[in-house]
């Protein structure tokens, strides 16, 4: 290290303050509640060549591969100046899919473009030909029917270039919800030019980019010291996403991982996949990318750098046309973000766990169902305005790892429990909806010596118009599985409930129109368990019982825990010499059957 | 002659100040006692009754007030030992205070998930529903009522806390369940979550109302003790309570609703650092945005003043942002920033030298402690590098040991990085510095504050240490540290109001401004400030005064920003037209854009009322001229001279006006001052200490500076 560590260690803190400073400033002037309640965004730095630099909190599907939204900038411009902003949202140009719009701005300082401040977030509406920010059924991007800004310049001279203001207010639903949320994006990537304006001027240019070189150098010596401890080897994962349309078996995902200790690198091969499919659960190439890094800092040491010295030492393999590789156009990525992409996470890092003691995750519940429907109508209240937005009232369960047990408000696999959930009071203000219920679904939870984290039930529904719904369940005929002994999660089912009472199942993947008095329901997936659920500490059970999480016959069948007394407060105790007796009996039980 | 007293009851200390009618103010610690706070009361301010020359019975027998400031409710909820309590919730909602609102830190850590404030056991689904526009959807079932109470009854529960869904738009549910809680529960506490904090959001209200439920049994208890114990020992005068508000109310004013006065001691600090900058103005050059920083053994409490008002917040989480337990009501904006004299030095894999945030805490504590502690802390950098004199620390309380201090940095860090000692001492410093730093610009910067726009207030025994390279860091020329800097929060207490504020949740756009109701809401909060401030004319208090408040977002936003409102009532368009205007300036400053003609949602109408006592003036520091003496000289490390001899002044000897310029070193009874080199010291008139960054110093390259390395 030529460059003084203590120096190093003080640059990187302040970019990562700028992050943050970004980050505060979409979520309080977004207007969508998307944005300004479910957090469902990022910002990051990436340097004047596009290497991912900073990203402080972001999700990770937002931020790794953000360097990909910036290359593309700087290919397609050879005119960048100081006070252009750039919209970006193509995903055959580096984007995830196109619901989520990124703003780039570049820094430029004497001349030199030095860094590239951006702001990612997914928008209420992207201008679908459904009121939906994910379409499935997208046969191909005309389908979709998104509008497509591939790297545009936005502002110039820091003002809006009125054209392309235009374009998306003639084409996106609730024009002014857009605006208020694209000057949020504006307003925080401005915030982190004008911060690494700053830090440029008290370090200077030159100490800037050496720090550049120097921080990725050591984030790499960082990832490196962490794979030297790993066991080699090669294991190759396999998982599956529900069936939709033209795939009635399901999508198959093949995740080949090789760690090569000596080497420190580990290797993601993901060419032993389908084609592309007529459908708009293609992922983009960024989306390939990240969704599997993710798996794999899931599954190591969280504490290393994450940016693009560490990505040095993780290659990803991926092969063009192939549904979890580089797209073939025209095909559709509408849905890249979520469901298969959660898939790569959740099959990445299963695979670890199965593969190598003590590193890796169960897997995590997956999928936007109904508990993040996105939903439209009109407002009554507000002289029947116009409304569409995602709901995040759901909640499903995170996996259990060899230590911890799961997440309890995780969301999914690609936000990993970072984003925030919707207030019903808030949700119910501003829009004509009235939310039924949100309660822990008892037994929902995988199974395990550390279990999943519970699903919830969830229900609501409009009170005066119609609401329209679209959701994309998961996890409906393949709920996610355990590691290591550890059970599933129960599976995720969409439901109706009609004025009398009813509940009728819904399609998991579809879309719905309530009528005033119907609830949509949606139970939703726990998290798979870790390990042998007989092995749990029985106060652990006791604890779960207690909370709802896990029902007497359940701790009885499952986790072979018997109490003296049923009474759901401080009475109940472990019966120790009765639950000693059903673990044994079970243990025979399993032994006779041939199980584990 | 007659006194006035504040305390402030911390975990481990209490600190006492005490005034009198001169101004003349001394400070007194003594070791806090849980069971009885005024046991340990009683020494400390035996400790400060001694400087004036009198007893502490004469000493209550003559004080006109007592101001209490404690930490009692916030360790009670951080250990767990509160009341047991029952929340009852709408049915359908049971988990609202398991899920909170989501949101966790890192992406990548598994942590275990933290259990809700009221076990589920605990937890009673009432049936009921009211609608956002308040209509009853679900009439209330007073058996569900009836058979949760009979639960309660049975489970031995202590206190109840209710929060119904949109109680804020009709209350009538939440207030029926009060009532047959009175009548069938009689002897136990509740609390009302419309009544206490009127705010939508159904986690933030609930929360505030369980944590307010499960003080009351334990704040009525301990304040009730203490008013006998003052009584006893001839105690005629005012007793008041410091609340979260910055300020104090009567004492069963804190019974009543006793989530204020979680967090009352940390948020005097402000108070005190605007009683003292206000009293140093003039030509000290000070500005009246402050930022206060108060640190301690464990963190630094950071909290913020512009343009003269003290900041607030709606976010105050215990056990940490997100995955604690929110308070939910509005108080003293004070952020813990966990880096103090405890924090561990270590280095990670990648080879770089990282400070926290693990901390030794206080037992075994730092190496130079010598109670067993082996690993390399701040504290012990600061001894290596010679600015804390190991027989004068805690003012000769406790000996350290500088040799232990030095094999620990040596063993652990100088040596594994190939540096000398003091260079790995200086760089623990320089990092530990910046973790504050970094968290500071987080906390202003998030509020659209610049930090070069301020004067830092410095409070706290160990924050002479490296307040001078924060303040550089920030870019802040200036920098109180009062004499009294150990007792920050104590002497807050003594300079504080009486203050209270009363709201109402009344949603209207301003595109359509419903004025019969906004002024329906305006008036009955300003009614409610009104009574507050009549019960109070028997402490004649020189002024009143209330302000109007609206939290208030552009159309479509959720996040609210607290506009002052101009005029008591709103009669005209040109009423409203202002209110946007505030509101617009307000957006710009705080989030760099504005969005002109837009409309605005209004949410939570909100009256202030204050009422201004009787404060000791902010008297000086005698000093005794001509005592100074020729200043020891010691060796200290600093990284732009490396060793050289550093002047050690005595704190008390040094005279009005004198300059001292860096490199040196203060010694205060309980506190040292650091002039690093670039700096200087000056006394102000009234005793304090002014630090100044010399503007060429500002300037110099990054690398030859003390913590920019």
């Amino acid at each position: 290290m030529s460059m003084d560590p203590v120096l190093l260690a003080v640059i990187a803190n302040r970019l990562d303050t700028i992050v943050r400073e970004m980050e505060n400033t979409l979520l309080r002037t977004g207007r969508s509640a998307v944005l300004n309640m479910a957090r469902d965004f990022s910002c990051a730095l990436i340097t004047g060549d596009n290497r991912l630099l900073a990203s402080a909190e972001g999700l990770p599907v937002h931020v790794i591969g953000m360097e990909f939204v910036a290359e593309a900038v700087c290919r397609l411009h050879d005119d960048i100046q100081d006070g252009d902003a750039f919209l970006h949202n193509d995903p055959y140009l580096g984007n995830t899919h196109p619901a989520d719009h990124v703003i780039l701005v570049p820094v430029i300082v004497d001349g030199v473009h030095l860094f590239t401040a951006a702001a990612k977030a997914h928008q209420a509406d992207c201008g679908n030909a459904n009121p939906t920010t994910y379409m499935p059924f997208a046969r191909d991007v005309y389908e979709e029917g998104s509008l497509i800004f591939p790297a545009v310049r936005v502002q110039q001279d820091r003002k809006d270039v009125e054209d392309v203001i235009r374009m998306c207010r003639s084409r996106i639903r609730v024009p002014d919800q857009w605006y208020g949320d694209y000057l949020a994006m504006v307003g925080a990537a401005r915030i982190g030019e004008a911060r690494l304006k700053d830090i440029v001027a008290k370090y200077g240019i030159e100490t800037m980019q050496q720090f550049i070189e120097e921080w990725f150098d050591y984030s790499e010596r960082r990832i490196a010291h962490v794979i030297a401890q790993m066991p080699a080897g090669e294991i190759t994962g396999q998982g599956r996403h529900d069936p939709l349309g033209p795939l009635p078996e399901g999508i198959p995902i093949n995740v080949k991982i090789s760690i090569d200790p000596d080497a420190g690198t580990i290797d993601i091969d993901l060419t032993d996949n389908i084609d592309c499919v007529p459908a708009g659960i293609n992922e983009s190439r960024t989306c390939a990318v990240n969704n599997v890094m993710t798996g794999v800092f899931n599954s190591i040491d969280p504490d290393i750098p994450h940016n693009a010295g560490t990505f040095r030492r993780i290659n990803v393999r991926l092969r063009e046309n192939c549904v979890v590789g580089i797209p073939r156009f025209p095909h559709s990525c509408s849905v890249a973000t979520t469901n298969v992409g959660e898939r790569l996470v959740v099959t990445t890092q299963k695979a670890f766990a199965d593969a190598w003691d003590g590193y890796g995750l169960a897997e995590g519940a997956c999928g936007i169902g109904p508990g993040f429907a996105v939903v439209s109508g009109a407002d009554w209240r507000k002289n029947d305005d116009a409304y569409v937005n995602q709901k995040f009232l759901g909640s499903q369960g995170g996996p259990a790892g060899p230590e911890i047990d799961g997440w309890i408000t995780y969301g999914n696999s690609v936000t990993n429990g970072l984003m925030f959930r919707d207030s019903v009071e808030i949700d119910e203000q501003k829009y004509p909806i009235r939310v039924k219920e949100i309660r822990v679904r008892t037994d929902s939870e995988g199974a395990g010596r550390r279990r999943g984290a519970p699903g919830f039930r969830v229900g609501y529904g409009p009170k005066h118009d119609v609401m329209r719904a679209f959701y994309v369940t998961d996890g409906h005929h393949f709920p996610p599985r355990g590691a290591r002994g550890g059970g599933p999660g129960a599976a995720s089912i969409p439901l109706k409930m009609t004025t009398d009472g009813t509940e009728e199942p819904l399609p998991p993947i579809s879309s719905a129109d309530l009528q005033p008095g119907e609830i949509l329901l949606h139970l939703l997936s726990g998290g798979g368990g870790y390990g042998d659920p007989l092995e749990r500490e029985v106060e652990r059970v006791r604890d779960d019982v207690l909370s709802q999480f896990v029902s007497l016959e359940r701790a009885r069948d499952v986790y072979g825990v018997l109490f003296e007394g049923s009474e759901l407060d401080e009475s109940l105790q472990v019966d120790r010499a009765a639950t000693e007796r059903q673990r044994t009996a079970l243990r025979a039980h399993r032994q006779a059957s041939g199980g584990a | 002659m007659s006194y006035r007293i504040s305390v402030d009851t911390g975990g481990t200390f209490t600190d006492v100040a005490v005034a009198d009618s001169d101004g003349a103010l001394h400070i007194g610690k003594a070791l806090t006692t849980p069971q009885r706070a005024f046991e340990g009361i009683s020494v400390a301010l035996a400790n400060a009754a001694e400087a004036f020359g009198i007893e502490v019975g004469d000493l209550l027998r003559q004080a006109e007030t007592f101001t209490y400031g404690t930490t009692r409710a916030t360790n009670a909820i951080v250990e767990g030992k509160t009341a047991r309590t029952a929340f009852f919730t709408t049915e359908g909602f049971p988990d609202i205070l398991l899920m909170r609102e989501g949101g966790k830190l890192d992406p990548f850590r598994q942590i275990p998930y933290p259990p809700p404030y009221v076990p589920r056991h605990l937890t009673f689904e009432i049936a009921e529903r009211i609608d956002s526009e308040g209509d009853v959807f679900i009439p209330l079932d007073e058996g569900s009522v009836l058979a949760a109470l009979s639960r309660c009854r049975d489970l031995g529960v202590q206190a109840i806390g209710v929060s119904l869904l949109w109680s804020i738009v009709n209350p009538a549910h939440e207030l029926r369940v009060g009532e047959l809680i009175a009548e069938h529960l009689p002897e136990t506490p509740y609390t009302l979550s419309h009544q206490l904090n009127p705010i939508v959001r159904e986690y933030r209200r609930s929360s505030s109302c369980v944590i307010d439920a499960s003080l009351k049994p334990l704040m009525q208890a301990h304040l009730q003790q203490l008013e006998r114990d003052l009584q006893i020992a001839g105690f005629t005068g005012h007793l008041f309570i410091a609340t979260s508000f910055g300020g104090s109310w009567r004492p069963a004013e804190v019974i009543g609703r006793p989530i204020y006065s979680v967090g009352s001691g940390p948020s005097m600090a402000p108070v005190a650092a605007l009683a003292y900058t206000a009293a140093e103005a003039g030509d000290a050059g000070l500005r009246d945005s402050l930022l206060v920083c108060d640190t301690g053994g464990t963190t630094v409490d950071v909290g913020l003043v512009s343009d003269g008002q003290i900041n607030f917040t709606a976010e105050t989480w215990i056990g940490g942002k997100w995955v604690g337990h929110i308070t939910g009501i509005r108080s003293v904006d004070v952020k813990s920033i966990g880096a103090g004299g405890g924090s561990v030095a270590w280095i990670d894999a990648g080879g770089l030298l990282r400070v926290g945030p693990q901390s030794a805490g206080a037992d075994p504590g730092p190496a130079c402690y010598g109670r067993g502690g082996e690993l390399p802390t701040v504290t012990d950098a600061a001894t290596v590098l010679g600015y804390i004199d190991p027989d004068y620390f805690l003012g000769g309380r406790l000996k350290l040991d500088a040799a232990r201090a030095a094999e620990a940095i040596e063993t652990h860090i100088a040596g594994p990085l190939g540096w000398t000692l003091e260079e790995a001492a200086s760089a623990i410093l320089v990092i530990a510095t910046e973790n504050i730093v970094g968290a500071i610009r987080e906390i202003t910067i998030a509020q659209g504050i610049d930090p070069r726009e301020m004067t830092i207030v410095a409070g706290g025994g160990a924050s002479g240490l490296n307040i001078v390279p924060i303040a550089r860091e920030l870019g802040c020329r200036r920098t109180l540290l009062p004499s009294t800097a150990s007792a920050l929060s104590a002497c807050g207490a003594m300079y504080g109001d009486i203050i209270s504020e009363f709201s109402i949740s009344r949603y209207t756009e301003t595109r359509d401004m419903d004025f019969a109701a906004v002024n329906a809401a305006l008036e009955a909060v300003e009614l409610q400030a009104r009574q507050f401030l009549a019960d109070l004319e028997d402490i004649d208090p020189i002024s009143t005064r209330i302000e109007f408040l609206v939290a208030a977002r552009y159309r479509q936003q959720v996040w609210e920003l607290d506009i002052p409102v101009a005029t008591p009532r709103f009669t005209s368009q040109a009423d409203v037209r202002a209110l946007e205007e505030t509101f617009h300036a307000t957006h710009r400053r705080v989030f760099a854009v504005e969005e002109p003609g837009q409309y605005l949602e209004c949410l939570v109408w909100k009256a202030r009322a204050t009422a201004d006592t009787r404060k000791p003036p902010v008297g000086a520091r005698p000093t005794a001229p001509g005592m100074a003496k020729a200043p020891d000289s010691i060796s200290a490390f600093f990284r732009s001279t490396g060793h050289v001899e550093t002047p050690l002044y005595d704190g008390p000897d040094l005279e009005t006006g004198t300059v001292i310029v860096g490199p040196a070193v203060i010694r205060e009874p309980t506190t040292t001052v650091v002039v690093y080199p670039g700096s200087t010291a000056t006394i102000t008139p009234l005793g304090n200490y002014l630090l100044e960054i010399t503007p060429e110093d500002a300037a110099v390259a990054p690398d030859r500076q003390e913590a920019a390395v």
